[in-house]
């Protein structure tokens, strides 16, 4: 343990709540004790849950820094997985700039929105497996498949590589800590990554129409990027990509259930889904924490923070922030202005971010359009079992009226 | 009106762009890079709310 004389203190176990409920309380009860604090728990480490105070150290990356202090180890999540460098998350300027350049190019709006057919293809076909037998798992067979298929398509894996790879991201959200699936997805990054690094020196060799080979074509100080950095970008475009619009897509099927009122104004209204959109991402931000390291010692509203400090920075809590969103603690479909930190802030703010908005958006459309009347089996839904970081649903069974299949190939999906 | 953007503080969000595109146009890599523009009267609404929406803070209005 650390001899602390870091103040003020805040008593916050991340690890200490398994449900959404618990876990909004424990943030409400940290940022109402102080917005930002030390906490003996784990370690020792800052809590960062004010909206301001989180918006601030997002953007100061010269204090707050995102870079690997343990190569082996992330540094942006609390739980210091075992994970391959995600580049540029796992960058600081200068060498951040022109990595950022290349994955920003990639995901920019107008190249994302050249997506938007596959994303509401993939969502009309996973509706139409399930939607003539009147049940359906709307986690795996919705949330979990389509923005996987939608990433893993456009760089260019091949169609029996998606499940595997999205199953890899998915598994530590979805099962609890030392349980089989989440002990063996550490391994499973291996796999992946092995996977990517494969593609990679194929697309070297041959380009094709695809991400893949648009990455592999970047560059980096006017040359070709190295096949390292290439894969390195590729495994950060699957795990940003996969799993979180999973884990929104499954929160908002969750609400949509729990309050018929809003399905009712979004069927009533469908241009609502933006500002709905926005709502969903603060109220359920499917990546609710990151993490820093103090990279010099500085003071930090009114905290003495030193060089090495590890610092939790909560997403979550910053939009629960009362100072920052009337009524807070209430889903308003319509709210704005919404200008909550869910993709984060700063430089580092979540570049997949126009794709993840178009993905979610087209699964949410596809959803009221094909089955408007579904309910959850209540007693067989099950929520993620962690809430540090990834929060989402495992399993979402569903019923509803039964309807007719094959709109995704009758083109009416595009 | 005339809206002002403070171009060191976008990190592409692109919120602005999303409610007002004719009045907030992005560079390739989805940055506002237009530090002043004017805006004609029937885009002061959109103008308004695009500032509104953005995550960074970086928009201010001149009426």
């Amino acid at each position: 343990m650390r001899e602390s004389n870091r103040s003020p203190v805040v008593e916050f176990d991340v690890f200490g709540s398994h449900t959404l409920a618990d876990n909004n309380e424990a943030w409400d009860a940290a940022r109402t004790q102080c917005p930002v604090g030390w906490t003996p728990s784990n370690g020792g480490h800052w809590v960062i849950s004010g909206y301001e105070q989180v918006a601030e150290a997002f953007r100061n990356w010269e204090v707050f820094s995102s870079a690997r202090t343990d190569p082996a180890r992330s540094s942006i999540s609390i739980t210091a997985g075992r994970i391959p460098l995600l580049v540029p998350e796992e960058l600081d300027p200068p060498e951040w700039h022109p990595v950022r350049r290349i994955l920003a190019g990639q995901l920019a709006p107008a190249a994302a929105e050249r997506l938007r057919p596959r994303a509401r293809y993939w969502a009309h076909h996973c509706l139409d497996q399930v939607i003539e037998s009147g049940r359906g798992e709307l986690v795996t067979q919705l949330a979990f498949p389509v923005p996987a298929a939608v990433t893993l398509e456009w760089l260019g894996f091949p169609e029996s590589d998606w499940e595997m790879m999205a199953q890899a991201f998915h598994d530590p959200a979805a099962h609890p800590a030392g349980s089989p699936e989440h002990t063996a997805s550490f391994t499973a990054f291996a796999t992946v990554s092995a996977r990517v690094a494969e593609e990679v020196a194929l697309r070297i060799d041959a380009p094709r129409d695809d991400g893949l080979t648009s990455i592999v074509q970047s560059e980096l100080d006017g040359e070709q990027i190295s096949s390292e950095l290439a894969e390195a970008l590729v495994f950060m475009t699957i795990g940003g990509g996969v799993d979180t619009t999973s884990a929104l897509a499954s929160a908002a099927v969750w609400h949509l259930d729990r309050n018929l009122d809003d399905r009712q104004r979004l069927l009533d209204e469908p241009d609502l889904l933006d500002a709905a959109t926005e709502e969903f991402l603060r109220f359920y931000p499917p990546a609710r924490t990151h993490a820093r390291t103090v990279a010099q010692d500085a003071e930090f509203a009114g905290c003495p923070m030193r060089a090495g400090d590890r610092v939790l920075l909560s997403e979550v809590s910053a939009g629960r922030d009362p100072a920052a969103f009337p009524d807070a603690d209430r889903f308003i479909i319509d709210r704005f202005p919404n200008r909550h930190l869910s993709f984060g802030a700063g430089i580092h703010r979540c570049p997949g971010s126009h794709l993840a908005r178009i993905t979610f958006a087209e699964i949410i459309r596809a959803l009221l359009d094909r089955i408007p009347d579904y309910r959850l089996v209540h007693d067989e839904v099950v929520e993620y079992p962690n809430w540090w970081m990834i929060g989402g649903w495992a399993k979402l069974p569903a019923e509803f009226t039964p309807g007719p299949a094959g709109r995704a190939t009758s083109g009416e999906g595009d | 009106m005339r809206v002002h953007v403070d171009v060191e503080k976008c990190t592409g969000h692109a919120r602005c762009w999303s409610l007002a595109p004719e009045v907030y146009e992005l560079d390739d890599l989805g940055y506002n890079v237009t530090p002043v523009k004017d805006v004609p009267p029937e885009l002061a609404e959109a103008a308004r709310k695009g500032a509104l929406a953005c995550p960074e803070q970086a928009i201010t209005i001149e009426e």
